[in-house]
């Protein structure tokens, strides 16, 4: 699986509807804000119980290789159902968790917004890029940049849920001494 | 200090090395995670000499595969050649420098130079030169000696490290009694260990030297640093036993460790890993007598001289390749044995990404910690002042079954000092015949 492969088919089909398309970019948007103001518990209401969310290590390898460059059997920095999130957001919240204290200031820029059907009508394959800053203490400021496509879906009640988030990091060796922050 | 001779004074001579450093009581000057020259000798004195881990048999089974690393700053590529051995040599061409191999893992024949073309085997001899002909009759073309620059690579239990120094001992001599505490992880089980695929890399802003220290030896961080990892997954705190846990050291390798089988391995919240270890425990004492079994998956955390740290239990290989004195690049891996069952695979591959790797809720706040012990030494007179390692001084003791050094209390920092100590050897040492075993 790799974000930079979507089949040829997708270039020409109709977009979806603008006011679905206004709604889930606003939802982006909401769960960006989320992120910054460090709201964790409020942010994991925006998953489904089924979520999977994913950021596999990523590979330099020749183009000419046959190996998978993304594979969910190898190494990831995330490969996680809703229980692991519930734990990292339970440490995150720790009164001890000294990395987090002073609080990191968080920067979550959302953009290139795609909305695109799927064969259920109540999900849609939804992709976005997230620019991510992170400022610590004094001058520590660290930047990701990643793809992002997920499976956006509609609840019983109507509201939007993430049921899949697969995040492509650009780097293949992380710039930074951890990732203290979802994408 | 001489702009010719960018070594300083204080770095060559042997008097001023070991007044950096007081391995006997603890004292640490902290220019050595900070001062360039010094960081230029342990390039040289340690790491272009050492024996440096560069992969696992698992990592490149078939002939062709390779993978590229670093010893030290330098890039070198492990590959599997047609003779089924493992060869590691310089990731740099002969001719104008260029590096020949830009994957980080993949299958090849051949590596060739993208500049000028030429072409070097699995097993690193120059195997193409384009346009050979301008070289006919030149009288230093020599093919036998532009090859790429090779290690030599020897291997314990399925771990291959490599040595640039002709005149360094057998890793079996280098690793010395720690073979015995390997076989804990490396030989409990048929058939070994095997790596997951996949390698998490990292940079983190601190001197190589604060995680490796921090492996060998220091159980006493784990309790306060990982508070709230420990309160999320675990509920609590794990306790550890002064008086059935030990630090023990040799020829500068260490593990700290109680014999409690399950601590660390309890600590990634999944049960199954528990109930296979426990399930397995009468399989593990037969191979490796009670005691050696009990440290399985116990809360401990080891070192292997230089940059080769490990956490039984839960089941991460990691190395720390100095990039500058004060920048280092985390590799980390998952291990697991080879004939596990499958399920259990899964449960390590994702409860080890979850606490140890850079994401980890273990792991986040050791990178805070080792860059702010680095960074404080910018200050001329914050270095003025040695850092105190001296915790259980005093405490080594003659065990009935236990190989190397043993101290009492994994809450400890024999360990450390013996790191130090291994560091002080090296960088003081003008050749291996130098080098005391310890």
């Amino acid at each position: 699986m790799d974000i930079t492969n979507t089949s040829a088919a997708r270039l020409n089909g109709p977009p979806v509807d603008r006011d679905l398309a206004f709604e889930i970019e606003q939802f982006l948007y909401r769960e960006a804000r989320l992120l910054d103001e460090e709201r964790y518990e409020d942010w994991l209401g925006l998953m489904a119980e089924d979520i999977h969310y994913w950021m596999p290590g990523i590979q330099a390898r020749y183009r000419a290789d046959k190996a998978e460059k993304i594979s969910l059997s190898r190494m990831a920095y995330f490969d996680d159902d809703l229980d692991y999130l519930k734990k990292r957001v339970e440490r995150a919240l720790q009164t001890t968790a000294w990395a987090e204290d002073p609080p990191t200031r968080h920067f979550h820029m959302v953009g290139n917004i795609e909305v695109e059907p799927t064969e259920r009508p109540n999900e849609w394959t939804v992709y976005s890029v997230v620019f991510n800053v992170r400022h610590r203490n004094e001058a520590e400021q660290l930047e990701l940049t990643a793809r992002r496509r997920d499976l956006i879906r509609r609840d019983e009640s109507g509201d939007l849920k993430i049921a899949r988030r697969f995040i492509q990091l650009q780097q293949t060796v992380l710039q930074a001494k951890n990732i203290n922050t979802f994408l | 200090m001489s702009l010719l001779h960018p070594r300083s004074h204080q770095a060559d001579n042997v008097e001023a090395l070991r007044a950096l450093v007081d391995p006997g009581q603890g004292w640490l000057d902290r220019s050595i995670f900070w001062d360039s020259d010094i960081y230029a000798l342990e390039l040289e004195r340690i790491f272009a000499r050492s024996w440096i881990f560069v992969a696992h048999d698992s990592q490149i089974p078939n002939v062709g595969d390779f993978l590229t690393t670093y010893v030290g700053e330098d890039a070198v590529i492990v590959a599997r050649a047609r003779d089924n051995q493992v060869h590691t040599f310089i990731n740099s061409c002969s001719h104008r420098g260029n590096r020949v191999c830009f994957a980080e893992a993949g299958s090849a024949r051949r590596f060739t130079c993208n500049f000028h073309g030429w072409s070097y085997g699995l097993d690193g001899a120059l195997a193409g030169v384009t346009a050979e002909h301008l070289y006919k009759d030149n009288p230093t073309f020599d093919r036998e000696k532009l090859g790429l620059h090779k290690a030599r690579v020897e291997s314990y239990g399925g771990m291959h490290f490599a040595n640039f120094d002709p005149e360094a001992p057998s890793l079996a001599d280098y690793l010395g009694d720690f073979r015995w505490y390997l076989d804990v992880l490396l030989d409990n089980d048929e058939g070994g260990i095997e790596f997951v695929d996949g390698n998490i890399k990292s940079r983190l802003k601190c001197n190589w030297k604060f995680p490796a220290e921090n492996f060998i030896g220091d159980a006493y961080h784990a309790t306060w640093t990982h508070s709230s990892a420990l309160l999320a997954l675990f509920g609590k705190a794990p306790r550890m036993h002064p008086d059935r846990s030990f630090q023990v050291n040799a020829n500068g390798h260490g593990w700290e460790f109680g014999t409690d089988f399950i601590g660390n391995a309890a600590t990634l919240g999944e049960p199954e890993i528990v109930d296979y270890l426990r399930d397995s425990e009468a399989r593990f004492q037969e191979r490796l007598g009670k005691m050696r079994s009990r440290m399985i998956g116990s809360l401990s955390s080891a070192t292997v001289f230089p940059n080769l740290s490990f956490l039984a239990g839960h089941n991460t290989f990691r190395t720390w390749n100095p990039k500058g004195p004060t920048e280092t690049e985390l590799h980390t891996w998952v291990f697991l044995n080879k004939n596990a069952p499958e399920s259990l695979k899964e449960k390590y591959r994702r409860g080890v990404m979850l606490t140890f790797s850079p994401a980890g809720v273990f792991e986040m706040d050791d990178g805070e910690n080792f860059e702010h012990c680095t960074a404080s030494n910018a200050g001329v007179v914050t270095r003025r002042r040695k850092l105190h390692t001296g915790l259980g001084l005093g405490s080594e003791i003659d065990h009935p079954e236990l190989k190397g050094h043993v101290h009492s209390n994994q809450v400890n920092e024999a360990n450390h000092r013996a790191f130090y100590q291994r560091w002080l050897d090296l960088m003081t040492a003008a050749s291996w015949a130098d080098v005391p075993a310890r």
